[in-house]
Parts: C-alpha cells; sequence; structure tokens
C-alpha cells in the first residue's frame, strides 16, 4: 500500500516536470517530433503511391523531417514558446514579471533566460566550446598532413574534417560570439535596460547549440559528415550522402538566429538609446553592430535560399541544380557568395568595433577621426553587397563580370585601410597601457593588416587564378578570420572579462596567452602562403613530397597553437572561479558599460544615464560622457568626468 | 526628447522589487513596427535568392517560358489574385474600425480577412493539384513550384497570424488605444498581398 503511494508521488512528481519547461519537456519534444517526422513522411509516401516512392518509410526521409522538426519540438519543450503560445491561444496579455530575468545559480544558464546579460554568457561560451571543438578538428587534420601519404585518418574523413572545421568555426564560433559580446555589452553602453525583445534573444540562442550538435552530429550519418567544404557546392551537395543534410539544416537554424538577433539589435539600437546618445555619440562597438545587423538582415536570407534549393533538391528532387533537366549549378554559387562575402564582414566589423573601444582606451587618446571611423563601417556594409563574384573568378561565369568584381574588391580595401590607419593614428603619442586587451588589439592590427594585403592581391584576377583553391588561400582566410577576428574576439573577452564575471582575469597568463597565440599563429600560417605559391591544393588530405618539410613545420606550430588556448582556458576557467574581485571600471573607460558596478545589477541601470558627450574624450581634462541623472545629492558624484592626471 | 517609454507592465509600480527603469524612447517608431519591418525587409531577400533562381534559370538560360508542353492557368491565378489584393483592403478596413471603437466592423473586417485568405490557399493547391506538371520534371517547372510555393508558405503564416487576431477580436481584446496587435500582422499580411503581385507578374504573365 505504502509502495504504491510512494509510485504515485513519483508519477505525479514526473508528470510535473513533463508540464514544466525544461530539458525534460523538451527530450520528450525530441521523441514527439521523431514520431512525428516518421507519420509524415509515412503519409505523404503512401498517398503519394509506389510510383514516386519505392517504400513507404524511408529512414532517410525519416532523418530529413526529423532534423526540423525535432529541434522545434524541443525548443517548444525547452519553453522557447512558451509566451507565443499562450499569446496566440487568446489568453490576456499578461504583464511581464522579470522572472526569466538574471542568473542566480548556473542552473540558470541552462533554461530559456531573458537577460540580455545571461544571454550574452550563454552565446560566449557557447561558442568557445565549439571553438575548442573546431579547433581540435584542426588539429586532428595537421597530424594527418604532418607526412605526405599518411593514414591517421581515410580521405572521406579529412574532407569531412575540414568541412566541419570550417563550418563550426564560422558559424558556431566567429558569428555568434560576437553576437554574445555584442548581446552583453550594446544595451549597456547605450543605456537600456535590456534588449528590445528579450524572448526572441532568449530563442536565438537556443538555436545554436542545435545548430551545433547537428553539424558534428553528421559524423555518426551513414556516409560520414558531409565533406565538401563549408560552402557546400552544388551538384556535389545534391548527390553527397546524408550528411550533407545535416549541413544544410544547421545553417538554416544558425541563421534563423542570426537573423533575430541582427533584428533584436537594430531595433534596440534605434529606438532604446538612453537620452542624449545621439547615432554620433554612440560608442564604435555600438556602431560596428549597427552595421553588422544591417548585413545580417540583408545578406543571411540569400544563404537560407541556397540551402532551401539544396534540401528541396535532395528531398524532393526538385531541378534547381540538376543540369540534365535544365538546372543551373552556377546559380549556387551566386546565390551563396550573394551572403557568404558579406558574411566576411559580418564576421569583422564587429571586430573593428572591439578594437576601436579597447584602443581608445588603452592609449588614453580620442578615436582619432570618429566619424571618419562610422561612416567607413556604413561605405563596408554598402561595398560589401558588390564584390561576391570575386569567389568565383574560376567559376566559369561570363569573364566580364570579374573586372567590376576586381575593382570593387580593390576599392573596399579603402575603407578598411581608413579604419587601419585611424587606429594608428589613435596610438600615435599616446600614452599605451601594454595588457593582455591592448596586446591583443596591437596583435590584431599587425596579423590582419598582412591577412588585409593578401586579399588585395587576390583581387588581381591573374593572380587569383593562379593561386585558386591553393593553400595561398587557406593563410589568406585564416589571417583574417584568425589573425583578425580571434585576435579581436580575445581583446573583447579580455577587456570586458572583468565586467561580466566580476573577477579579474590572470595578467601574466593572458600576456603569455596573447604571446604564444601571436608566435605559433604566424608560423603556422605564414609558410602556406608559400605552400601556395608553389601549387599545393588545399582541401587534399595528402600531397606531393616537395612539400613535406614545410607541412611538417606547419604542424608542428599549430600544435603550439592549439596549447595556447589551453592557457586561455586554464586563466578563463580560474579566474571566473576564484580570480580577484574587480572594481567597476578598472581600465578607467568612458562608456556606460563600466560606470556601473562589475557584474552589473539585474537590471543595468538604478536610472537612465543621459549622454552629453563623446564616448571617447580621454585626456581632455573634465570631457563628459554620461551623467546619472539628476538626484541632487549626487549631482556630484554622478558626473563621469576623465580622472585628471 | 520625449520621454515617451516603452511599457513595462508591473515592475516598476512598486520600488521595493523594483523591474528595470523605463528604458528612454529614442525613435519616433515603435519597436514592434520596426522589428517588422526589418523582418520583412529579410523576407524580401528570401524572394531575392528564390528570384535569382528565376533569373538564372528562366531569363538567363533563354528557354520558352512556360515550358513547351505545359500551360500556366493565368485566367484562374488573376481571379485568386483579385482575391488576394481585396483582403488588404478588407484588413484595412477592420483596422479602421478598431480606431474607431467599432467593433462589429472589427471583427467581420477579421473574419473576411482570415476567409479570403483560406480561399486564396484553397485555390492554389487546387492549381497545383491539377496544373498537370511536377517540380520533378524539369528547372522552370521547379522554379515555378518554388517561387509559389514560397509564397504559399508565407499565406500560410499570415494566416495564422489573422487567426490569432481573429479569435482575439471575438473575444474583446484590443481597443482603439492598444490596437498594435493588429497593425502590425497588418503590416505582414500587405507584405505578402505585394509579393504576390510580383510574383504573379513574373510567373504567370511575363
Amino acid at each position: 500500500m505504502r509502495h504504491r503511494d510512494e509510485d504515485s508521488g513519483v508519477q505525479t512528481l514526473m508528470a510535473a516536470r513533463l508540464k514544466q519547461p525544461g530539458f525534460l519537456r523538451g527530450g520528450l519534444g525530441i521523441l514527439i517530433g521523431i514520431a512525428f517526422s516518421a507519420l509524415l513522411t509515412w503519409v505523404v509516401r503512401s498517398s503519394t503511391g509506389h510510383s514516386t516512392f519505392h517504400h513507404y518509410l524511408s529512414s532517410e526521409a525519416i532523418l530529413t523531417v526529423s532534423l526540423i522538426a525535432a529541434p522545434l519540438a524541443f525548443l517548444v519543450g525547452l519553453g522557447g514558446f512558451d509566451y507565443w503560445f499562450y499569446w496566440a491561444a487568446g489568453k490576456k496579455t499578461r504583464p511581464e514579471d522579470h522572472s526569466s530575468h538574471g542568473a542566480y545559480t548556473w542552473k540558470d544558464y541552462f533554461r530559456i533566460n531573458t537577460d540580455h546579460k545571461v544571454i550574452g554568457i550563454q552565446y560566449t561560451v557557447n561558442s568557445f566550446f565549439f571553438l575548442l571543438v573546431g579547433g581540435l578538428i584542426a588539429m586532428l587534420m595537421r597530424a594527418q598532413l604532418a607526412q605526405p601519404g599518411s593514414h591517421f585518418v581515410d580521405a572521406n574523413t579529412f574532407n569531412g574534417l575540414f568541412s566541419v572545421h570550417a563550418s563550426l568555426l564560422i558559424f558556431l564560433f566567429i558569428i555568434p560570439v560576437f553576437a554574445g559580446l555584442g548581446n552583453f555589452v550594446i544595451p549597456l553602453m547605450i543605456g537600456a535596460p535590456d534588449m528590445a525583445f528579450p524572448r526572441l534573444n532568449a530563442l536565438s540562442f537556443w538555436l545554436l547549440p542545435i545548430a551545433g550538435l547537428m553539424m558534428l552530429g553528421s559524423f555518426f550519418a551513414p556516409g560520414g559528415a558531409f565533406a565538401d567544404g563549408w560552402t557546400a557546392y552544388a551538384p556535389l551537395s545534391d548527390t553527397a550522402p546524408v550528411g550533407q543534410t545535416f549541413f544544410s539544416m544547421a545553417v538554416q537554424f544558425a541563421g534563423a538566429s542570426s537573423i533575430m538577433t541582427a533584428l533584436n539589435f537594430l531595433v534596440t539600437i534605434i529606438t532604446m538609446r538612453a537620452p542624449g546618445m545621439s547615432f554620433f555619440r554612440m560608442p564604435l562597438l555600438v556602431w560596428a553592430n549597427f552595421a553588422t545587423s544591417l548585413l545580417v538582415v540583408i545578406a543571411t536570407p540569400f544563404i537560407a535560399a541556397s540551402q532551401f534549393f539544396i534540401l528541396l533538391d535532395r528531398g524532393l528532387h526538385f531541378n534547381f541544380f540538376n543540369a540534365a533537366k535544365g538546372g543551373d549549378v552556377l546559380m549556387y554559387q551566386h546565390v551563396f557568395w550573394f551572403y557568404s562575402h558579406p558574411a566576411v564582414y559580418i564576421m569583422m566589423l564587429p571586430g573593428f568595433g572591439i578594437i576601436s573601444e579597447v584602443i581608445a582606451v588603452k592609449a588614453r587618446k580620442p578615436i582619432f577621426g570618429y566619424r571618419m571611423m562610422a561612416f567607413s563601417l556604413l561605405a563596408i556594409v554598402g561595398l560589401g553587397f558588390t564584390v561576391w563574384a570575386h569567389h568565383m573568378f574560376t567559376s566559369g561565369m561570363a569573364a566580364w563580370i570579374r573586372i567590376p568584381m576586381a575593382i570593387t574588391t580593390a576599392i573596399i580595401a579603402v575603407p578598411t585601410g581608413i579604419k587601419i590607419f585611424s587606429w594608428l593614428a589613435t596610438l600615435w603619442r599616446g600614452v599605451l597601457h601594454l595588457d593582455t586587451p591592448m596586446l591583443f588589439a596591437l596583435g590584431f592590427l599587425t596579423t590582419f593588416t598582412l591577412g588585409g594585403i593578401s586579399g588585395v592581391m587576390l583581387a588581381m584576377i591573374p593572380f587569383d587564378i593562379h593561386v585558386s583553391a591553393t593553400y595561398f588561400i587557406v593563410a589568406h582566410i585564416h589571417y583574417v578570420l584568425f589573425g583578425g577576428s580571434l585576435m579581436t574576439i580575445f581583446a573583447g573577452v579580455y577587456y570586458w572579462f572583468p565586467k561580466m564575471t566580476g573577477r579579474m582575469f590572470d595578467e601574466r597568463l593572458g600576456k603569455w596567452h596573447f604571446w604564444t597565440t601571436f608566435v605559433f599563429f604566424n608560423l603556422t600560417f605564414a609558410p602556406m602562403h608559400i605552400l601556395g605559391l608553389e601549387g599545393m591544393p588545399r582541401r587534399v588530405s595528402t600531397y606531393a613530397s616537395q612539400f613535406a618539410g614545410l607541412n611538417l613545420f606547419i604542424s608542428l606550430a599549430s600544435f603550439g597553437l592549439g596549447i595556447s588556448t589551453l592557457v586561455f582556458l586554464y586563466n578563463m576557467v580560474t579566474s571566473w572561479r576564484g580570480g580577484p574581485k574587480s572594481v567597476s571600471n578598472p581600465w578607467r573607460a568612458l562608456t556606460l558599460e563600466w560606470q556601473v558596478s562589475s557584474p552589473p545589477p539585474v537590471f543595468n541601470f538604478d536610472r537612465l544615464p543621459t549622454v552629453v558627450g563623446g564616448p571617447y574624450e580621454y585626456g581632455v581634462p573634465g570631457a563628459v560622457h554620461g551623467i546619472f541623472a539628476p538626484t541632487p545629492a549626487a549631482a556630484g558624484s554622478g558626473v563621469l568626468r576623465e580622472p585628471s592626471r | 526628447m520625449e520621454a515617451a517609454s516603452i511599457a513595462h507592465a508591473g515592475g516598476h509600480a512598486h520600488d521595493e522589487h523594483h523591474g528595470p527603469p523605463e528604458a528612454h524612447r529614442s525613435s519616433r517608431v515603435e519597436p514592434q513596427l520596426l522589428g517588422m519591418l526589418l523582418f520583412i525587409i529579410s523576407e524580401i531577400m528570401v524572394f531575392g535568392g528564390f528570384f535569382t533562381a528565376y533569373f538564372f534559370i528562366r531569363v538567363a538560360q533563354g528557354d520558352p517560358w512556360p515550358a513547351p508542353g505545359t500551360n500556366l492557368p493565368v485566367e484562374v491565378a488573376g481571379m485568386n489574385t483579385a482575391i488576394l489584393v481585396s483582403s488588404s483592403f478588407t484588413i484595412h478596413w477592420a483596422e479602421q474600425c478598431i480606431k474607431k471603437n467599432n467593433r462589429f466592423g472589427f471583427k467581420a473586417g477579421m473574419l473576411l480577412t482570415f476567409l479570403l485568405g483560406c480561399s486564396f490557399l484553397f485555390i492554389q493547391i487546387n492549381e497545383y493539384a491539377n496544373i498537370g506538371f511536377a517540380p520533378q520534371d524539369g528547372a522552370q517547372q521547379t522554379v515555378f513550384f518554388s517561387l509559389t510555393g514560397l509564397h504559399g508558405a508565407h499565406v500560410f503564416i499570415g494566416l495564422l497570424l489573422l487567426l490569432f487576431v481573429t479569435i482575439r477580436a471575438f473575444r474583446g481584446h484590443y481597443s482603439p488605444e492598444e490596437h498594435r496587435g493588429v497593425e502590425v500582422p497588418g503590416i505582414y499580411w500587405h507584405f505578402v498581398d505585394v509579393m504576390w503581385l510580383v510574383v504573379y507578374f513574373t510567373v504567370y504573365i511575363l
């Protein structure tokens, strides 16, 4: 009797937990999603009849539909849609009670949370997880490439490795980590209590781990992971094994996430700035994210379209890329690069913003040419849409298109050059504080300029034809994405670490991290220029023996680069757990996020600040950026003045 | 600067568990409206991707359109266009009614819009069933089905939004002061209509 009571008690507890939003209900959602997919494909296939489909149940069809249905059902279970369902059911609107705001235990990071600061940390940590996975995959690739003809992995697995490496680091690391830092910092910087659409913000985060796990999960698909690079060119992607579907679907989820976040950033920046925060008083990080978000909203739908084409071709035998029935494979490249070229600016502009913050603060000088910095961001946005076909110089498209594309590609280096020279001019005669964030900013200036120069070389059609699909391309892309974006990310993470966690990182380890990263990065990727010029093709699991010496060198250097990341990881984890407490404004910065406690209070500001001046007036006597408005007692202490030296 | 603010109901009423301070409103455009407009921009770009496929497969290749041996039901689709366009007027009427607190007109307008949208989708599906070719037949057929199908998917989403608004209309929600929940889905519906005009013109008429 007692036994049965306990049983039913457990059952009701279980039932109650299944009704609560959370991972348990999410798991149930996944099961329901898969069952739904099996049912749907069975109904469709059996109603269409044997003439179209040989079997009424097909595991590939179920898998394809499950890849859409199961994640969505998981999100429903997790509670991502609860409020909207409530609204859709026609119930009374309920006032926001802020119960999903703030994080009080670590568990609060594992639920739907609407606090932009929690979401920012969720984004950042999730992105760094995928950085480590992507980096490990790179180590595996370098192990294979250490010697010609080695059999560490087979050729097909190798193709899967470089494809997943690139996709993870682009879609799950660089793009979202910027969104994460932006999420944390932007509302604070513009004096807003939160983002404009907090629930959308939460949902857009939770799409990301799904996309990442889907890409990793493709390794377990029959036929192996998607193996045609992160570009997934048709018609190869039309006929590849089912792992390709994982890629196309994951890109849809990651793309949806980035569109939602961009929309949220734009609305937040336009409608929620503090009084007095005119556009030209915004910190350049806000400008950078504004420009990036414009790019995302306009360009990302194109990659969604390109992957829709692939999915329709694969799943329903449409003929977008079937040349035998009039399809056009070149069209895939146009649609894909119309997103993916702007995407390289999506992966770079927020980094420009971070560098502007760090350099102005650490050089104790106003940023040189603030307005030109903002305008050059917008110029990059505009020009970014006019250069996509420079990725296709050898694709066989009409030859004359190459000429305007080469010209616009060379022109787009101009606004980027303006930024480089502005930073250099900011450094000129500044009082440089060479701590970790600043070291990464200076390292970025060096390596990104090198990557930019090889980019201008690649804009030249004859040269591009010579090095197309060689290691020169690999060197260039890593100089701009690792030496460019990742350096800015490290600078940003170190710079805002005290604000995000309330603790200081270990400066000595930070310096170690910078110097090992900087040295091993150059040792790894600089020789690839030479390999490319000598004609070693990229994306191959083995190579001619004449390249053996440099490849062994690169592999050894890349392991050093991998180890340098462990220094960073150790520093972050131990400092977060037990680092010394940070004061609210350790860098003596003027921007608003540093004027609240570290970490910031749950609702950011007790009173909204009023902005009365520019954000970078360092070293200008008496310059004021923001005032915490007006209670008579605090009138004197509330003014954020540049401390006089 | 205007001191208008985003309504954070609850929270800030009591000071001890205070919510966030009211956000300063730095633009005359409402956040929800701006969000919907930006969303529509990205939707237009999705259509842009599909129109790129249309351009390459229909225009650049220069083959006759529609593919030899196939016919597009221009008249039926024209009727359907009229139905969809008229629904834009009925939803506009519904919005005007709720602004003047004419509840009957509001409910009738929403219901009418929803039914017109449903009949558009019904006729479209019927057209698919009787059109005599399939997307698997060739690239041109693929383009026809994917463009009209993408639009159909948008009609379906729009219909869901309209359904929610209609249900709330019949339950007595919305008022002359608070009708943003009608306006924002209304903008989306207008977008779906205008997009159909573009699709109809390029796919059926040209």
